[in-house]
């Protein structure tokens, strides 16, 4: 008995594989995620630098913030030609200064990560001005810590140098050095301006596309923000503007502390902000850190809800596709003179839930690819959510188990639904009930997945349509144990049921021509008997 | 004697419709029996009854000596009127896949359906899904797999239909050959002619009531003798000649049944005159004479 359904299943599985509908469901995941994160990423490195013109009323304020801009970015750019000479990439793109600058340091700083971390320490020093926090390293050698201090005179020689070729390099040349630069992204024009009525020309720039935006400085900004301005016709992307503001605040601010005579060590006490640590409590009731795996709870669920949710929408119209393809073309009856209608509906079942399964566990697989592939690709990590998961069995186990229960669950409704159309319009139809339940854990994700164990959760989980995905969307909660008992025994008891009813459809709905029936004679059907055919209306 | 299906009293509703009602009937093994009817008449549902696709209401059926058909499903053939095969699957595949439906080995299904299939003409399509099979080919397909696994009786629901005249030797010849080899064969069909020629048994049923029931000769050799002719000319005058009480005008042949006591050499002398004969004889009726007399149709008058 048993083995003439495996052959059913085993048929329906193959059949279900090479369709197309599978190889797209199969690939459509994956070649979304990545598309949607290649995609912004290239967008963002093709985007042309916003230029900029500023139009300066203090007379000081422009050059303080171009000073101050130029050092994060000379700094980036000398701490890339490091790691690019530790990985032993060719230095061609930077400019000889800097290239001998790198091959100069020497070697044995490169290899060691904690003399490499002291050099990109002086580098911060030397650029961003920044007092170093940390103090020279100890358990050096003599030898080191004077070479180290050679490197760190050699930054001081370097800088002025580069300050002035920095000042001068345009956007498309900085872009080949690193797309991450300020001054890959923006340009300061400096156009000939006319005394009286500057911003005339610049407007008239900006409604030619020669510029992005332009600014105006007041004539007292340590005074206040009055005559200061930002004008574009991109209102949408603030990204230049915050950028620029940013700047210009700091360095006001320094000029505020210097005029009130203020110590800056003084200042920046003042200006440190109170941070209240993250702490959570533990099963055991201490308090712990929190740690990056807590984080992953949240992306975790709402992938895999997503996954099911996804899957099982694919599946759907296989299995329809191939119940109505049977029924129409009358190969039912064959099939039924050899194995019973409950054999018949049990290896599809399975069959489709094999199918939907694979899909899944080829996404996944896909996954733990892309997380080989794409660091080295794009440089651009996805989260790991796998591996969070993967730590705790008692999830993944409860994952695995929700997924199988989802789909044997929705396999008994559809099949039953399918077993009594005759075309794929006609399913349809009768799919829509299916779909809106379908939309109800969708649509609750956000919801639950901040509030795991708030009222809308609990309640929902124990609708057993829903409680697969709510119960996965809950796991950062995490829900009590005894609700997981409490909803797996409601849920699994739905599902016999569903399984029982779908078999008593089945058996006279395949069988059957014509319009599809009515839901109360559907209900007829369930109550009846196994072998009878109740009244038609 | 020994029978592989009987039937006692079986009856079936559904709803309020009786499609089969008190039928009784006992078919003995190794021979070929005939199942006949007109359209609605109960036969598909006689026919699911004994395949255990459904169930009966009333009454008790017993095949190959079980009460409960599920048990000897595997030692059976169905051939439904409305033939289907899995578009998607190669023939030679879904051949083995029938075979192991019926409890066959793997390798056992997959070789014998090859060798089917290049018996019966259709080797090169082994390996070719079946949408791009011909519905002749199709067709032979669907018999072979009823049979692969060498059923002990077989149920055929009008197995000629589609079929051109080389292919429906090919499949009498095997139905022959079936019976030789001591299988039952239960065959229903439309054309009459089909039926006479390999039936021993006919069973007709109509309206879900058993009409006829026997062998084929004591079936016909219970009616009156009948007139068949091959002629060309007008069929209308056939009627007209004196003695004849009823006409089956088929265009160029016509069955004549005759008032009683009428001599046929008078009316062969009247028709010589009325119309030109190309065949004369004298015989039973026809199956499908007694097929339209028993369902009550009228015929030409």
């Amino acid at each position: 008995m048993n083995s003439k359904t495996f052959l059913v299943a085993q048929r329906e599985y193959g059949e279900n594989v090479r369709t197309k509908a599978f190889w797209i469901g199969i690939l459509s995941v994956p070649v979304l995620i990545t598309l949607g994160i290649l995609v912004p990423n290239w967008l963002e490195k093709k985007k042309d630098a916003r230029r900029y013109a500023v139009i300066d009323e203090s007379g000081w304020l422009l050059t303080a913030v171009e000073e101050k801009a130029s050092g994060p970015d000379l700094a980036k750019v000398l701490k890339l030609a490091l790691t690019d000479r530790q990985k032993k990439r060719d230095l061609a793109k930077y400019p000889p200064r800097i290239r001998q600058w790198a091959e100069a340091v020497p070697a044995n700083f490169i290899e060691s990560d904690k003399m490499l971390e002291m050099v990109t320490q002086g580098i911060d020093d030397a650029f961003l001005k920044i007092e170093s926090t940390s103090d020279e390293a100890e358990g050096q050698e003599e030898s080191e810590l004077a070479a180290l201090a050679m490197v760190r005179k050699g930054l001081d020689e370097l800088r002025p140098e580069v300050e002035a070729w920095w000042k001068r390099l345009p956007s498309d040349e900085a872009r080949q050095l690193s797309s991450g630069l300020d001054r890959s992204r923006y340009e300061i024009t400096r156009p000939d301006l006319p005394s009286e009525d500057p911003e005339a020309v610049l407007k008239e720039m900006l409604e030619k596309d020669q510029l992005f935006a332009y600014f105006v400085i007041g004539p007292d900004p340590v005074a206040g923000s009055e005559g200061c301005r930002y004008v574009s016709q991109n209102v949408t992307d603030n990204d230049l503007r915050n950028w620029f503001s940013n700047l210009a605040t700091s360095v006001v601010r320094q000029r505020r502390i210097q005029n009130a005579s203020l110590d800056p060590v003084v200042a920046r006490k003042i200006q440190e902000s109170l941070t209240f640590g993250e702490k959570k409590i533990s099963a055991t009731g201490e308090i712990e850190e929190v740690q990056g795996i807590d984080r992953g709870l949240q992306w975790a669920p709402v992938v895999f809800v997503y996954l099911l949710w996804i899957s099982i929408f694919t599946v759907a119209q296989m299995l329809l596709t191939n119940t109505i393809e049977e029924k129409s073309n009358r190969i039912i009856e064959v099939l039924l003179s050899s194995v019973s209608p409950l054999q018949l509906m049990t290896g599809k079942i399975i069959g489709i839930a094999a199918t939907g399964l694979t899909m899944v566990a080829s996404w996944v697989g896909f996954f733990l690819l892309g997380m080989k592939v794409m660091p080295l690709l794009i440089g651009v990590t996805p989260p790991d959510f796998l591996a969070q998961v993967a730590s705790d069995p008692f999830l993944l186990g409860s994952f695995l188990f929700y997924f199988v229960i989802g789909f044997i669950l929705y396999s008994a409704l559809l099949v039953g639904i399918g077993s009594v159309c005759n075309s794929l319009k006609e399913a349809q139809n009768l799919m829509q009930p299916v779909v809106i339940l379908l939309i109800v854990p969708l649509l609750a994700m956000v919801p639950i997945g901040q509030d795991p164990n708030g009222t809308l959760a609990r309640f929902l989980s124990y609708v057993p349509p829903f409680t697969p995905f709510v119960m996965m969307n809950r796991a950062a909660g995490p829900p009590t144990f005894f609700e997981y008992v409490a909803t797996t025994i409601v849920l699994v008891t739905f599902t016999a049921i569903c399984f029982w009813a779908a078999a008593k459809i089945f058996r006279i709905g395949i069988l059957m021509t014509g319009k599809p029936p009515k839901i109360s004679e559907i209900l007829r059907w369930i109550k009846a008997p196994v072998g009878t055919v109740p009244e038609k209306d | 004697m020994d029978s592989v299906l009987s039937l006692q009293n079986v009856t079936k509703r559904f709803g309020k419709f009786v499609a089969v009602d008190d039928l009784s009937l006992e078919i003995p093994r190794g021979c070929i029996y005939g199942f006949l009817g007109p359209n609605g008449a109960g036969k598909t549902t006689t026919i699911r009854m004994v395949m255990s696709i459904i169930l009966p209401d009333e009454g008790r059926l017993k095949v190959l000596g079980h009460a409960n058909p599920e048990a000897v499903k595997d030692r059976m053939g169905y051939l439904p009127e409305e033939k289907g095969l899995y578009k998607k699957m190669k023939a030679g595949d879904i051949l083995t896949y029938f075979g192991r439906l019926k409890g066959m080995a793997g390798r056992e299904a997959k070789d014998k359906g090859r060798d089917l299939l290049e018996r019966y003409g259709l080797g090169e399509w082994t390996d070719k899904r079946c949408e791009a099979l011909s519905k002749g080919m199709g067709q032979k397909v669907q018999i072979l797999g009823t049979l692969i696994h060498d059923p002990e009786l077989v149920i055929l629901d009008e197995p000629f239909s589609g079929l051109d005249p080389v292919n429906v030797d090919l499949v009498r010849k095997l139905i022959l050959d079936m019976k030789r080899g001591g299988r039952t064969i239960i065959f229903s069909t439309h054309v009459m002619e089909q039926a006479e020629q390999i039936c021993d048994f006919i069973f007709l049923i109509n309206k879900g009531k058993k009409v006829i029931d026997g062998p084929l000769s004591q079936v016909k050799t219970t009616s009156e003798l009948a007139i068949r002719l091959d002629f060309e000319g007008n069929g209308t005058d056939l009627r007209s000649i004196p003695g004849v009480q009823r006409v089956n005008d088929m265009g160029k042949s016509a069955e004549l049944f005759l008032e009683p006591d009428v001599d046929p050499q008078d009316v062969l002398r009247d028709l010589v005159e009325k119309v030109t004969v190309r065949r004369f004889d004298l015989r039973e009726p026809s199956l499908h004479e007694i097929f339209v007399r028993a369902v009550g149709g009228k015929s030409d008058e």
